[in-house]
């Protein structure tokens, strides 16, 4: 600019030499004039004073000293001289920084002299050119505050081998140069992370204020890339330090070997499996056959070829079901009733009278001692006159429907029917008298018509089987009054007590039911043995229906009782701690039941004598 | 047999009265160097590692509670433009490494003792304050009540600190040095939000340099030479 200036004024002043002087001086301010315009024509287009410079930030490595950079802004065109300005917290003395180069271009440096901490620094840039000057805007800093430690140093990743384990990767590093961890100054934490070479994503691990970190498991034959990074417990991360890389070498897992092993051993036994697949015998070793459902004599091939006869004539079993003597025998039942209810026999008053003393006798099962039965065979003198005598069983005082031996007592014996009666025929079905009086008497009335009693002249039954002993003749005891007789019902007797039954089944579960074979003499029953399924279908075990097989009657009034098979030891009531568990099959037993003493009931209701 | 019952008692007592005493209450316990009283009481490293734990904690909360407070109430301009406003102490602190590292253990610690006792208050007047904010989060209440909590168990720290370190007895004065009575003008909103932050800000200060104070002397317990040699 002034060059031209110059130039110009010579050039003029050359020119205008040969002028006058008055002329001279008037060009002179003319040019003046213009050259001065010309100047600031082409100031305003290139040159002006410097823009505002921008403080970036300032950082301390650790915590001793601190660096500030700025950028700077338009500089106009000129040179530009940069100066940064500073003041310490409240102070108004303002320094200048001490060192523009260490750090670089466009920064300013603190050594630890000039640095300290907890003191906020007000940090301000000035540019400066020929036009002018500026300000940037100001910052404050407290170095506590700015902590970025350079890098983490010394970084290896190695692998390590135990002897036995799987290898793991083991990294390792050192705390940049110029941080004193030791004196505790600064507390650095630590970031470490991972990537597989050929891999995409970083892992990344905190570490803590370790030095060391461990990553297990790593991929065989596979390169793994390690970086660490650490910051101050309050500062900022430092940056990530070159990568590190560590090979792995080739190995097997052994949790892999393991399952190798594994696989190769069920593969071995499933060889095994499918080899003796082949061979019959050792696979029905191995797996032996499931066992089909069978009929014996169904042919299914018979079956399949469509020969129905003789499919169907296999099924046919000889010999069943089996045929007897009794064939045309009516097959009858006999109904037992509890004492109770014959004796209500005539009556309801009669009935209540008697089940009332009855009961208030008894304690137990409602089977009166002995003697309450004599009471009541007192008391319910009108059944003289003919009641019905059903025979009942029971007497005793077990628990359970203590069967009633008629021939142990006495008066019942002497009522003559109850010991033939009472014979074995009489199977065993009585009931017992636990629960509910029995309201239903029935068809009892009827009863006493039929009921006679032969004397003494009833085959004593011999002794069979159990099974087979209640086949024996029936007596039925003589037509005294008051007596038990057993009762023969008709059909249509049986139908009608049946159907009461039926009404009472669930109350009354002391009747029973004995099947009548043969009727011999008009007054003698052979009766069948009720079928255990069928004596369970009316009297159901837990019920504590208490049956005893009359053996044999002996004497006329001593009932020879049959020991049964304890099934179930479900004696209950009193005297069962003498009850011997019997073995089945033993018919042998036989002794005279004087009531009196304590009977047990074996579990399926059979009165036993407890063993002496 | 009923003596020797009440005998047994006595004695089944007299043992756990004296682990109570042992175990339940510090005793005033001596070095081994007369030797004649020993008791179970907790050791230095210990005593010291927990003091440092207390201050780190206390410096972490103190900056989380700036933080929420400098997002709910002050601009963005303003920020970190007032922390030169600070309660300059009655006695000066040092203020760089060089100038720290020549103090000695004694005046490391007693340093400490006066910047958490003479903090005690000003918190808890900060607490009363922040309570009059109308939508001030929970969590900043929470945090200066914190603070100001752990502030006094730090100073009770540091007090046995120095009566075992320095074996001296100390009285413990909570006694505000400062010249507080600002505090309590009511002032314009502004002008009271502007003086809580810097509070806020120059306790977080205060709280680094009893972090910092504590580990380089704790540094110095442990190994002398070493940390001298930066």
């Amino acid at each position: 600019m002034r060059v031209v200036t110059t130039m110009v004024a010579t050039i003029h002043a050359q020119f205008l030499g040969v002028k006058k002087d008055f002329d001279m001086w008037r060009d002179a301010g003319v040019t003046l004039i213009l050259s001065l315009i010309f100047a600031d024509v082409l100031e305003s287009a290139r040159f002006s004073p410097p823009g505002k410079p921008k403080l970036t930030g300032c950082r301390s490595p650790e915590k001793e000293t601190f660096t500030c950079w700025w950028e700077p802004g338009p500089d106009g065109g000129l040179p530009t001289s940069y100066s940064l300005y500073y003041r310490k917290d409240n102070s108004d003395t303002v320094y200048e920084c001490p060192d523009y180069h260490t750090a670089g271009k466009n920064s300013c440096f603190f050594n630890k002299y000039e640095t300290s901490i907890w003191v906020n620094y007000n940090i301000t840039v000035m540019a400066t050119n020929a036009l002018g000057s500026s300000v940037s805007d100001p910052v404050d800093v407290d170095v506590v505050y700015i902590v970025q430690p350079h890098t983490p140093e010394n970084v290896t990743a190695v692998v390590y081998t135990d002897d036995d384990d799987d290898p793991f990767l083991l990294a390792r590093w050192e705390p940049p140069r110029k941080v004193d961890t030791h004196s505790g100054w600064i507390t650095l934490v630590y970031e470490l992370r991972v990537k597989l070479e050929k891999g995409d994503t970083w892992e990344e691990h905190f570490a803590g204020q370790q030095k060391q970190f461990n990553i297990f498991s790593p991929r065989s034959g596979e390169v793994y890339m390690v970086q660490v990074r650490c910051k101050p417990d309050h500062g900022f991360w430092s940056e990530w330090s070159p990568i590190s890389y560590v090979k792995v070498p080739d190995y097997i897992h052994r949790e892999r070997s393991m399952w190798i092993l594994i696989a190769v051993i069920s593969a071995f036994v499933f060889l095994i499996f499918t080899w003796t697949v082949k061979h019959n015998s050792v696979k029905r070793f191995l797996l032996p056959p499931v066992p089909r459902p069978k009929i014996r004599g169904f042919d299914t091939q018979l079956l399949k070829s469509g020969k129905s006869e003789e499919v169907l004539g296999g099924l046919v079993i000889q010999g069943f079901p089996p045929t007897s003597d009794y064939d045309d025998l009516l097959v009858e039942c006999l109904e037992v009733y509890d004492e109770e209810q014959e004796l209500v026999v005539d009556g309801k008053d009669l009935q209540e009278g008697c089940l009332k003393s009855k009961s208030r006798s008894d304690s137990d099962s409602g089977r009166g001692s002995c003697d309450s039965h004599t009471l009541l065979m007192e008391k319910c003198g009108g059944a003289k006159e003919g009641p019905p005598t059903v025979l009942n069983g029971k007497q005793g005082q077990a628990g359970r429907g203590p069967l009633e031996k008629s021939n142990s007592h006495g008066h019942r014996l002497d009522a003559a029917e109850s010991p033939d009666e009472t014979n074995g025929s009489l199977s065993t079905v009585f009931s017992s008298q636990q629960q509910s009086h029995k309201p239903s008497s029935h068809s009892i009335p009827e009863i006493p018509r039929q009921c006679r009693v032969p004397g003494n002249h009833c085959p004593s039954t011999h002794q069979h089987d159990y099974k087979e002993s209640l086949a024996d003749a029936a007596c039925l005891g003589k037509p005294l009054a008051g007596y038990r007789c057993m009762q023969a019902y008709s059909d249509h007797n049986i139908h009608k007590i049946g159907h009461k039954r039926e009404a009472t089944f669930q109350t009354s579960k002391s009747t029973g039911y004995v099947e009548v074979q043969k009727v011999e003499q008009e007054n003698m029953l052979i009766v069948n043995p009720i079928a255990k399924e069928v004596r369970d279908l009316y009297h159901p075990e837990p019920t504590g229906q208490d049956y005893s097989k009359v053996n044999d009657v002996v004497n006329d009034n001593v009932l020879l009782l049959q020991r049964e098979i304890a099934a179930k030891n479900q004696v209950a009531g009193n005297p069962t701690e003498n009850c011997p568990h019997q073995q089945a099959g033993k018919p042998a037993i036989h002794t005279a039941v004087p009531l009196h003493y304590e009977v047990c009931l074996a579990s399926n209701g059979y009165v036993t004598q407890p063993q002496k | 047999m009923v003596k020797v019952k009440v005998l047994h008692r006595s004695v089944v007592g007299l043992l756990l009265y004296s682990v109570l005493v042992t175990w339940g209450h510090p005793p005033d316990c001596r070095d081994n160097r007369d030797g004649i009283m020993r008791c179970v009481s907790i050791s230095q490293e210990k005593l010291l590692d927990r003091v440092i734990q207390h201050a780190e904690l206390i410096y972490r909360i103190s900056e989380e509670s700036c933080t929420i407070f400098e997002e709910m109430f002050i601009p963005l301009e303003t920020r970190s433009q007032r922390t030169n406003m600070c309660v300059t102490q009655t006695f000066s602190i040092p203020s760089s490494k060089s100038e720290i590292q020549q103090i000695s253990d004694k005046w490391l610690l007693h340093s400490v003792l006066m910047l958490v006792q003479s903090w005690i208050e000003p918190l808890i007047y900060l607490q009363t304050t922040l309570g009059r904010y109308d939508d001030i989060p929970n969590t900043l209440l929470n945090k200066t009540k914190w603070v100001s909590d752990k502030l006094l168990s730090l100073e009770q720290g540091v007090v046995v600190l120095i009566r075992k370190m320095l074996e001296e007895g100390m009285l413990v004065s909570s006694g505000s040095e400062q010249g507080l009575v600002s505090y309590h003008i009511p002032l314009e909103l502004v002008e009271s939000v502007l003086r809580d932050y810097a509070l806020l800000t120059c306790f977080k200060k205060a709280a680094h340099k009893m972090e910092t104070f504590l580990k380089l002397l704790k540094c110095r317990q442990t190994n002398k030479f070493s940390c001298f040699l930066f």
